[in-house]
């Protein structure tokens, strides 16, 4: 070998020194490495997840895009799912959204309202109610706008919104027009809630928006080198398209909406990719505030002023990125009082190679992030989307579930790590801040889907909490859960009277025990979905407990020494006016 | 993960190395590199072969531990710095590290304690930063902000600091100085993103256009103060083959630092590609002083000098990148050349 044979050989080995990885692909991930698994607690945990969708009835697939590919990034965001009430028998039905396909229409494929048969099935409705459309639906949120008893549905999507009301006799009518809600041009609605910001009684309406989407202007799959994920080539998006702002309807009480996004400081924020958007009261001071997860961008926050206006306090909150000021591609949210103290937590869930969120509510609106040193550090692996903090075993310590499943159904075939379909992640709460993943949770939780919004609700009425979850281009999946043990639980459903009749906004806090529990009516939480009105609270071993109960507008009512494993319906202002035990 | 090696080398002269054993050297050379390209799972097994060969080696217990640090492995990594300690004697370097398993695993005392020990004389830039942290994590949080305004000095763009203290403010009620800080955060965290994304558009261009229409788009990176920036730029030139547009951003980065390993070694394999050996030479030499375990600039080194005929100066070059890498057989063949020449002299 001569010196130049040598030379020629060894420049092909010996390359630069890298400084900085230029972010692949479209999303923010920050290539966290999970944190490895501790010893199993080995304690029992008393819920069973059986997928039930099938004999429920539950058979059509939801159509979102081709099957074997996602060539656009609207066709992989997939859309939300809603457990509601709409005929007011007691009995949750289910809502779910559909996307389409660009190549033309699909036969069947439509939005579907499935009406609960009480006896485990349900019948599909949704020609006889009105609601069957097919196009790009993504968001949904459920509640009584007109207060009229009733609930209604408000659907975001590409390229129109659209409201939904409830006529009282099973049927809808699309009142987007007539409501001031048909907004110019195309527009990608995504995260959408009810809350009445400015306590009058009527439910106002909170969109978020993703990004400028036209099939005609992005390109698609393969065609920009710059879209792809760990080089293989993937649709186009978020990073690199143009965000948008979100939206704040005012409810003017006659059935019609004002734009009042610019008004309200809504409008003061820069672009984002917003996806899920919540209500709930975070500070406790009895106004509502705001959290719109964005994807790859700060999350927002709007903090209500009380005046009709609202602050955007992400930063200043820590809830706006990572604690080390990392954005991180928010998608679901869910809210709920992880560690019993009375203040409502946040948990986000975001791309593979990063972690879950865990934001501890510290009070004054201050959240620290709480994921690693709870337990969470350890999953890393999925697309994480819709999620949910609830107590499956009723042992009185909310647990945490989401769904996931990939974005980039190309990337599984070179890197098997990355795979398409995921199964469900199940946390449950050990109750000292920590908690553990449950590997084995039965074929339901393991079952691998390309999964994106979540409702939790008992559909069952047996005193526990099911799992309703959209899979792209599959029938849902129904998890009935089984609870064995001998724990208890309360429900409890409000109806406002002064305040809006859904009572979205309202907070319950169960004392038993010397222990607290908070939870807060929501319109909206998981990815995009919309979950049972009537909240839930596992009780343990405690066969009654202390109620506190803050309506949306204010009123503060108390209710003693409750009997556990019952119903109940608290009218505002009138006290329980009802009570129901669930059959065994 | 410059800190890094320079610890490497304290530690190697705290502690004298055993007899050289090549198998052991070659995993840890192995390992070094591994750590290097972030394949920490990989350099672990290295680390782990080595220390089958040698277990009371320092150098690979601590190479070890800070991969297993890097993987989340916590409380290995504690396992592994205590080795190293039981081996070496205290050393700021595990100090600082133990601190900061420690504010990992919520022992915020124990983590103040050995932070603030070292944070005088820190053993690395950050220091300050954790120790901040771990004030504001315990509840203290105006000890937290002195340490982070220290941090603050320190490293002036990292917007992770800016973040922590902006928080800390906020929580002290001190409204208007985290307004301030929240800002810097804002800057330096959109610099950070807007350097990822001109990066992105830079090797598209290079890979789809003319050198002369990429020059354009890759110009955006251009900060002449930067050294960072620079010796990206001149990376991204240079893994695109455009080595003589990478010259002139790689030789100011290394003017404005010096002790930028990256910058030397990218502009040694700038100068060896251009086939300008004696200026690759000297890149080279100041990359290897700053990082001897680093197998691609050793072994580019030992290349340089055999193509400028000092075959003396070559030989134990190259015998180090052979014992840092055996597996090279294009190394092995030109060693053995090497030594036939000398046996016939």
């Amino acid at each position: 070998m001569t010196r130049r044979d040598f030379l020629t050989i060894l420049v092909a080995g010996t390359g630069g020194a890298g400084l900085l990885r230029a972010q692949e692909g479209g999303m923010a991930t920050r290539g966290v490495r999970p944190q490895p698994r501790g010893k199993p607690s080995g304690l029992p945990f008393h819920a069973r997840f059986t997928d039930v969708a099938a004999q429920a009835g539950l058979r059509s697939p939801i159509i979102y895009g081709p099957v074997d590919g996602m060539d656009y990034i609207l066709e992989s965001m997939g859309c939300g799912v809603a457990f509601l009430d709409y005929d007011n028998d007691g009995w949750l039905d289910i809502f779910l959204l559909s996307g389409t396909r660009r190549t033309g229409p699909v036969e069947g494929a439509s939005n579907r309202l499935y009406k609960n048969n009480r006896d485990g099935t349900f019948t599909d409705v949704t020609a006889k109610a009105g609601l069957t459309r097919q196009g790009w639906a993504c968001g949904v949120t459920v509640g009584d706008y007109n207060n009229d008893g009733f609930e209604d549905l408000f659907i975001t999507g590409w390229p129109q919104n659209i409201l939904y009301r409830n006529n009282g006799d099973g049927t809808f009518s699309d009142v987007t027009e007539k409501a001031g809600l048909l907004h110019p041009g195309k527009r990608w609605g995504t995260g959408c809630t009810w809350v009445d910001y400015d306590r009058d009684g009527h439910l106002d309406l909170f969109v978020a928006n993703y990004l400028v989407f036209d099939f005609d202007k992005i390109p698609p799959l393969g065609k920009d080198p710059a879209c792809n994920f760990k080089g293989v080539p993937v649709n186009c998006g978020p990073r690199g398209l143009v965000g948008e702002r979100p939206m704040l309807y005012r409810n003017n009480g006659n059935g019609t909406f004002t734009d009042v996004t610019a008004h309200s400081g809504v409008a003061a924020v820069p672009p984002v990719y917003g996806l899920t958007a919540v209500a709930a009261d975070l500070d406790g001071d009895g106004w509502q505030e705001i959290y719109v997860a964005c994807d790859s961008t700060p999350s927002l926050l709007f903090h209500n002023r009380g005046d009709g206006t609202f602050a955007e306090q992400g930063l200043q909150s820590g809830l706006a990125v990572n604690e080390d000021g990392r954005e991180q591609a928010g998608m679901g949210i869910a809210i709920g009082d992880c560690d019993n103290d009375g203040r409502l937590d946040v948990l986000k869930t975001h791309f593979a190679e990063d972690t879950a969120a865990l934001y501890r509510n510290m009070g004054h609106l201050n959240f620290e992030d709480v994921t690693l040193r709870s337990g969470l550090g350890v999953e890393t692996r999925y697309v994480s989307w819709g999620n949910g903090i609830a107590d499956f075993d009723n042992d009185g310590l909310p647990d945490l579930f989401w769904v996931t499943g990939s974005t980039f159904p190309e990337v599984e075939r070179k890197y098997p790590e990355f795979p398409h379909k995921s199964p469900r992640i199940l946390f449950r709460n050990l109750g000292n801040g920590k908690f553990e993943e449950l590997l084995e949770a039965g074929p339901a939780v393991a079952e691998a889907h390309v999964s994106r919004g979540v409702a939790f609700g008992d559909f069952d009425n047996d005193g526990d909490l099911d799992i309703l979850i959209m899979n792209m281009n599959e029938p849902p999946s129904l998890l009935r859960n089984d609870v064995t043990g001998t724990d208890h639980w309360l429900k409890v459903k409000l109806v406002g009277t002064k305040s809006n009749v859904s009572a979205i906004g309202a907070v319950v806090t169960v004392l038993n025990g010397g222990r607290k529990q908070i939870q807060s009516v929501l319109a909206s939480s998981g990815y995009l979905s919309c979950n049972d009105r009537r909240l839930h609270f596992g009780l343990g071993s405690a066969a009654s407990a202390d109620l506190e109960i803050v309506w949306p507008n204010g009123l503060r009512e108390e209710l003693k020494d409750v009997s556990a494993d019952q119903l109940i319906t608290v009218r505002e202002n009138a006290g329980v006016v009802a009570r129901e035990r669930f059959r065994a | 993960m410059r800190w890094f090696f320079i610890t490497l080398l304290a530690l190697a002269g705290a502690h004298l190395v055993h007899a050289q054993q090549p198998e052991m050297e070659a995993h840890l050379g192995k390992g070094t590199q591994l750590m290097q390209q972030q394949l920490f799972e990989a350099a672990a097994k290295e680390f782990e072969q080595a220390l089958t060969l040698n277990p009371s080696d320092a150098r690979a217990h601590f190479q070890f531990a800070v991969c297993l640090l890097s993987l989340g492995r916590n409380d290995e990594a504690r396992q592994q710095f205590e080795q190293v300690r039981k081996l070496g004697g205290e050393s700021r370097y595990i100090t600082y590290y133990l601190g900061r398993l420690d504010l990992l695993s919520n022992d915020y005392t124990s983590a103040i304690r050995r932070l603030g020990s070292v944070v005088e004389d820190p053993p690395f830039p950050d220091t300050a930063f954790h120790l901040g942290v771990a004030y504001v994590s315990s509840g203290d949080i105006s000890a937290g902000i002195k340490y982070l305004e220290r941090a603050a000095k320190v490293l002036p763009r990292d917007f992770r600091v800016h973040y922590r203290l902006a928080r800390a403010y906020a929580s002290a009620g001190r409204e208007q100085e985290a307004a301030h800080e929240f800002d810097l955060y804002t800057q330096y965290r959109d610099e950070h993103k807007s350097t990822e994304t001109e990066a992105r558009a830079c090797t598209t261009a290079l890979h789809s256009q003319s050198l002369e229409a990429a020059g354009e788009v890759c110009h955006r990176l251009f900060e002449p103060n930067d050294p960072e920036k620079l010796t990206l730029l001149g990376q991204l030139f240079g893994d695109a083959g455009a080595f003589d547009a990478a010259l002139d951003p790689l030789k100011r980065a290394v003017r404005l630092d010096p002790k930028s390993f990256e910058a030397w070694h990218n502009l040694g394999v700038t100068y060896f590609r251009l086939q300008r050996y004696t200026d690759a030479r000297e890149a080279l030499e100041k990359a290897v002083a700053l990082r001897p375990e680093f197998y691609g600039s050793v072994v580019l080194l030992g290349a340089t000098l055999y193509m400028l005929g000092d075959d003396d100066a070559a030989l134990p070059v190259l015998e180090h990148a052979h014992q840092l890498n055996p597996a090279d057989t294009q190394t092995t063949n030109v060693l053995e050349k090497l030594h036939a020449a000398r046996q016939k002299e």
